[in-house]
């Protein structure tokens, strides 16, 4: 096992992530939820899939995302995530014990 | 080959098939000691299909959405936003670099649950201190603002 290209990863990814959109979705996503133990799993599990296609992909030969797309794609389903929760709900808010 | 070991469960079996029948309707409230007659209470329970509580065994908290719309919605915005994003390039560019994959792919996962693990920390606090509706629009806005900055991203390209 090499310790210092692990450590070096980690430490790239970690800073870099830090304060970055996705961490701050994962605030919002669960203070808004009310369920942050699926926040976190959805989140992980998000994350881990996209820094494999990463590392996939990093071997292959270039990288052939249409990036424009999926960021248009990511933006619509925040806006959408921000719409619902920003709009005044009926009868959904209940008492949590 | 004792014939009393069997004994001292054949009255309970007894009293507890005599007890189950005794309840007119379903569901009264009698405290059952026996953990026998609870988990067949329990499994009882969640084979008929009118559950008026959840059982005690699942953690999840009775929440507007079901937890797997929660789940995929966080797992591909998510999912796509970092598509594309820093992180990966970054991923891509060591393992590409160092040629050792799997060392570059556990170090990045480590790092991304550990911070993931950390937003959601905050959140989870964030939402003891304020009041739910302060808290929905605080992450409404905060959603609007990312989804904004993506789109600047989009376009600045």
């Amino acid at each position: 096992m090499d310790w210092h290209l692990l450590g070096l990863s980690f430490i790239t990814v970690f800073l870099s992530e830090l304060g970055d959109k996705s961490q701050l979705a994962a605030i919002a996503l669960s203070g808004g939820s009310r369920s942050p133990r699926v926040v976190f799993f959805g989140a992980a599990a998000a994350l881990l899939v996209a820094s494999f296609l990463g590392v996939i992909v990093g071997e292959g030969t270039a990288h052939l995302l249409p990036a424009k797309v999926i960021k248009i794609i990511a933006a619509i389903g925040f806006a959408v995530m921000a719409i619902r929760l920003l709009l005044p709900k009926p009868e959904t808010t209940e008492e949590v014990s | 080959m004792n014939p009393y070991s069997s004994a001292p469960s054949q009255p309970t079996l007894h009293l507890e098939s005599t007890l189950t029948e005794q309840p007119s309707h379903h569901g009264s409230d009698v405290s059952w000691n026996s953990p026998l007659t609870s988990r067949l209470l329990v499994e009882e329970k969640e084979r008929s299909s009118t559950i008026a509580e959840p059982t005690p065994l699942s953690p999840s908290v009775p929440s507007p959405r079901p937890i797997w719309t929660i789940f995929t919605s966080t797992f591909i915005t998510i999912f796509l936003a970092e598509l594309g994003d820093k992180t990966q390039v970054s991923t891509l560019l060591m393992s590409a670099e160092f040629h050792k994959p799997w060392v570059v792919f556990t170090g990045a996962a480590t790092a991304l649950i550990t911070t993931s693990l950390l937003g959601v920390l905050v959140g989870r606090w964030l939402s003891t201190r304020l009041s739910p509706k302060t808290l929905d629009t605080a992450a409404g806005i905060t959603l609007a603002l990312l989804s904004v900055g993506l789109l600047w991203d989009v376009f600045k390209m």
